[in-house]
């Protein structure tokens, strides 16, 4: 796996987060990097907010990298734990569907 | 023109109750996009773009949203139409056809719904308007798979109001009355005639009774209207 992919994968989700900061208010933002818990116990986002960010990745990466991936598709969602939890397990998921 | 600078998704818009709302559309000055089945949309009219789509194939679906995305950036309103109607006992309707109508009138609407939902809440904006059947609330015997769908999307369209209420996305379901189209000649006449009969307004819906409802659903001023669903003619 090249490392511009990695970065290239990373900044696509960073950019997600930005994009949804840009919707909440300044002492709503989401504190943005590796470890930005994005599911379960001490995620920021709402579910609402976690849908927006992963429908915007869908769309970014099948742009970016030219394949339609699916992020909550069966495999995903049967994964322990889910591959939502951190930024960090959200780009590694990403670059196994690119693989 | 009410739709001037609106772009509207009608789906099974090669025919039927699908056709006349696209033509109503385009009239008010909407660029209209046909999802059919079939590739032989013979519409042909200045801002009217038909796409080969089987709504209830979700890689059909998915591909057709990425076209709207890349050649038109986003879309408004969305008339969830398309459907199938087999008429039957339960005894013996075709597993098949109880499928077929499963896919199309539910699942097709579901599919549509989502991926529209995807591009409106970019623009904070949209309305889902499925059409219903007096089916869903008259129950008629042969109608089993059919009614039930019709009240699915009833169903669906009052969870999604939920889902996309933050997303200023509103969904309201038009529960028609029989119109002369294709499908209604797939019925026997006599039995259609009894049931128009029966209604508090006895007669066939026509074309303006729908678009005044679809009207209203879309409207600007329908903002506060969602989760609703209105019967033509007086069902209830």
């Amino acid at each position: 796996m090249s490392s511009d992919k990695k970065t290239a994968v990373l900044e696509t989700i960073y950019q997600a987060l930005r994009t949804l900061n840009e919707e909440r208010g300044p002492d709503d933002q989401i504190a943005i990097g590796p470890d930005t818990c994005l599911f379960g116990e001490g995620s920021a986002l709402d579910s609402l907010s976690l849908v927006s960010v992963i429908v915007d990745l869908e769309t970014a990466v099948s742009d970016q990298f030219g394949k339609p991936i699916s992020l909550t598709d069966d495999k995903a969602m049967s994964r322990d734990p889910v591959p939502f939890t951190d930024v960090t397990a959200l780009k590694t998921y990403i670059l196994e569907l690119l693989a | 023109m009410r739709y001037a600078g609106k772009i509207v998704l009608v789906t099974g818009a090669r025919r039927g109750v699908g056709r006349l709302l696209a033509e109503h559309f385009l009239r008010e000055g909407a660029q209209v996009i046909g999802f059919s089945r079939h590739a032989d949309d013979d519409l042909v009219a200045e801002g009217y773009t038909p796409m080969a789509v089987d709504v209830g194939d979700a890689e059909s679906v998915a591909r057709g949203f990425e076209q709207v995305r890349k050649t038109l950036g986003r879309v408004d309103i969305v008339i969830n139409n398309a459907a199938v109607l087999t008429s039957q006992y339960s005894m013996i309707m075709p597993p098949a056809a109880a499928r077929g109508m499963l896919e199309t009138n539910l699942f097709g609407t579901f599919l549509v719904s989502r991926e529209a939902a995807k591009l409106m809440r970019k623009g904070k904006w949209g309305r889902i308007i499925n059409i219903g059947s007096m089916a869903a609330s008259l129950e008629p015997i042969g109608d089993s798979v059919y009614a039930a769908t019709k009240a699915a999307v009833a169903t669906l369209a009052n969870v999604m109001a939920k889902e996309f209420a933050p997303l200023n996305i509103t969904c309201n379901t038009l529960g028609i009355t029989a119109i002369e189209t294709d499908m209604l000649g797939q019925l026997p006449r006599d039995k259609v005639d009894a049931v128009i009969k029966g209604l508090p307004l006895p007669r066939y819906a026509t074309a303006d009774d729908i678009c005044n409802v679809v009207d209203f659903f879309a409207s600007e001023r329908s903002s506060y209207v969602t989760a609703q669903t209105i019967f033509l003619g007086g069902v209830n």
